[in-house]
């Protein structure tokens, strides 16, 4: 769905934080929301922790950087990173262009996502709550 | 309770075309399209930006030489009528109260352009050092709008709304003109590194923002075929950043002296008495313990103010500016550093989240001056 100037896309899991997730059998690819990157505006770096690296909800799992500021990425599940999205390095531009896509962050073998789950937002409540913040 | 912000003759087209910030007290334009296209538009073509927010105040008395002598640390004699200078004014104690570009608009009239963070301390450290000088110090912050035009097609843009001759206003140098027909001041100074000009819209009070608006209008017009764009702070930050500008609060302070920060070519200390005077001669003779040094990164990451510097296992100083140089796409800084570290092409590094990152010592600008800047070769 679209709200305000924000994409929202139906079958993810949000953050407060602004961290999406999209469930992939055992895995999640995780990533940084539409309404995120625009906020951010003009990101130029992005480090994310390495693969095998545990990570816990709501801890910070990476960095991201635009012109003017430095922020953290707050993981939005607990679980093992397997994989991380290596054309970042090059191209942290991705995030601004394709959040949901080719801007993916990490995928993470999850550790107890029922758990995690309880903490997420559907893409329903995830749109309310911007639109409770953009008020 | 905090005051309501202040806004700029051209509040109402910032706020419909750019992502606003809080800025010393105004409510400013961060950035319309963007910092790094605004920023590119000023390295090859122009750029404009409101810079009203800035302090400016009219010098005016027989003795306006030896009072601004004596209050900044710039040799004021070497200024004739209708050319401008970088300065600093210090402290007592030779800390930088702030840095500022001086104008001499008649022999007996100056006009001073400070940091808008600086603006009341400016004025009323002006005020009181007048006292003994019979000096008329008058704040017309208020009273006129400021531009800056900047670029390569910065010159050939202003052409076309003023009808004073721009190719007989050399770098430093200033001229009365119409612009858009109305009272106008410019000035080839700016705060990018680029050609360029300062461009003050005389009688244009904040309570009547009818002339600045006109004139703002007429300049975005006559360099719409450059591709000129209205730019932010966010640019205004980066580009004097790359050229290795101060920025007040960030890289000086009244914690530094003019020496620290390598700003010595305008502190004259063969002058007669002037404020810091005693404190600066002492440390020239005696030495400095750091300096300021610009760092450009040799592995990716992007240092930020307060990151430590660091060689040998040792820490050596700190980071004061730092950004991603959108020229050279690498992560550039100024920092400041022990001064037996300091030579050009030591390699450091920047603590950057518990990990060292190497960086080299370079000069400035962080850019290559015969490919950038007002003394390209291209």
């Amino acid at each position: 769905m679209r709200v305000l100037d924000y994409e929202i896309p139906d079958k993810l899991y949000y953050s407060k934080e602004h961290e999406w997730v999209r469930i992939e059998e055992k895995e999640a690819v995780v990533g940084i929301t539409d309404y995120a990157q625009k906020q951010l505006h003009e990101i130029v770096y992005v480090e994310v922790q390495k693969v095998g690296a545990n990570i816990e909800q709501f801890q910070t799992m990476g960095t991201v950087e635009s012109v003017k500021s430095v922020s953290d990425i707050f993981a939005p599940v607990s679980g093992k990173i397997t994989k991380v999205n290596e054309e970042l390095t090059e191209s942290p531009e991705l995030l601004n262009q394709d959040p949901y896509g080719r801007g993916w962050l990490a995928r993470v073998n999850l550790k107890d996502f029922n758990k995690d789950l309880r903490k997420l937002m559907t893409a329903q409540q995830y749109a309310d709550y911007i639109k409770g913040m953009e008020e | 309770m905090s005051e309501p912000l202040k806004k700029t003759h051209l509040y109402e087209f910032h706020k419909k075309t750019a992502k606003m910030t809080e800025f010393a007290g105004f409510e400013m334009p961060l950035w319309y399209k963007g910092i790094i296209p605004e920023h590119m538009a000023v390295r090859k073509s122009v750029g404009i930006f409101d810079i009203t927010h800035m302090g400016r105040a009219l010098i005016t008395s027989a003795k306006s030489d030896a009072f601004l002598n004596y209050v900044t640390t710039n040799d004021v004699a070497a200024l004739t009528p209708l050319s401008a200078h970088y300065s600093n004014m210090c402290n007592e104690q030779g800390g930088i109260k702030d840095d500022f570009v001086l104008s001499r608009l008649e022999q007996e009239k100056f006009l001073i352009v400070y940091n808008a963070t600086n603006r009341t301390k400016d004025y009323e450290w002006l005020v009181k050092n007048a006292k003994p000088f019979d000096v008329k110090v008058e704040d017309v912050s208020d009273n006129i709008a400021m531009f800056a035009v900047q670029g390569p097609k910065a010159q050939e843009t202003l052409q076309k709304v003023a009808d004073l001759d721009l190719n007989k206003v050399e770098r430093f140098k200033c001229g009365w003109t119409k612009l858009a027909g109305l009272e106008g001041f410019v000035s080839r100074t700016g705060y990018t590194g680029e050609d360029g000009f300062e461009v003050f819209v005389w009688n244009s009070p904040l309570t009547n923002p009818a002339n600045a608006v006109k004139v703002w209008k007429a300049i975005l017009e006559a360099g719409k075929e450059f591709g000129i764009e209205p730019c932010g702070l966010g640019a205004r930050d980066t580009l004097r950043l790359e050229a290795g500008m101060c920025l007040y609060g960030n890289d000086i302070d009244e914690t530094t002296t003019p020496l620290e920060a390598v700003l010595g070519f305008v502190v004259k200390l063969k002058k007669d008495n002037f404020i810091g005077k005693e404190v600066l001669t002492k440390q020239k003779t005696e030495g400095l313990k750091r300096k300021r040094v610009g760092l450009i990164m040799l592995e990716k990451g992007i240092p930020r103010p307060h990151y430590e510097v660091w060689k040998d296992s040792q820490k050596i100083g700190n980071v004061t500016s730092g950004t991603q140089s959108p020229v050279l796409k690498q992560g550039i800084a100024v920092a400041y550093v022990s001064v037996e570290h300091a030579a050009e092409g030591n390699k450091v590094a920047v603590k950057i989240r518990d990990r060292l990152s190497e960086a080299q010592i370079v000069k400035f600008p962080f850019y290559d001056p015969t490919k950038y800047g007002h003394g390209r070769q291209t």
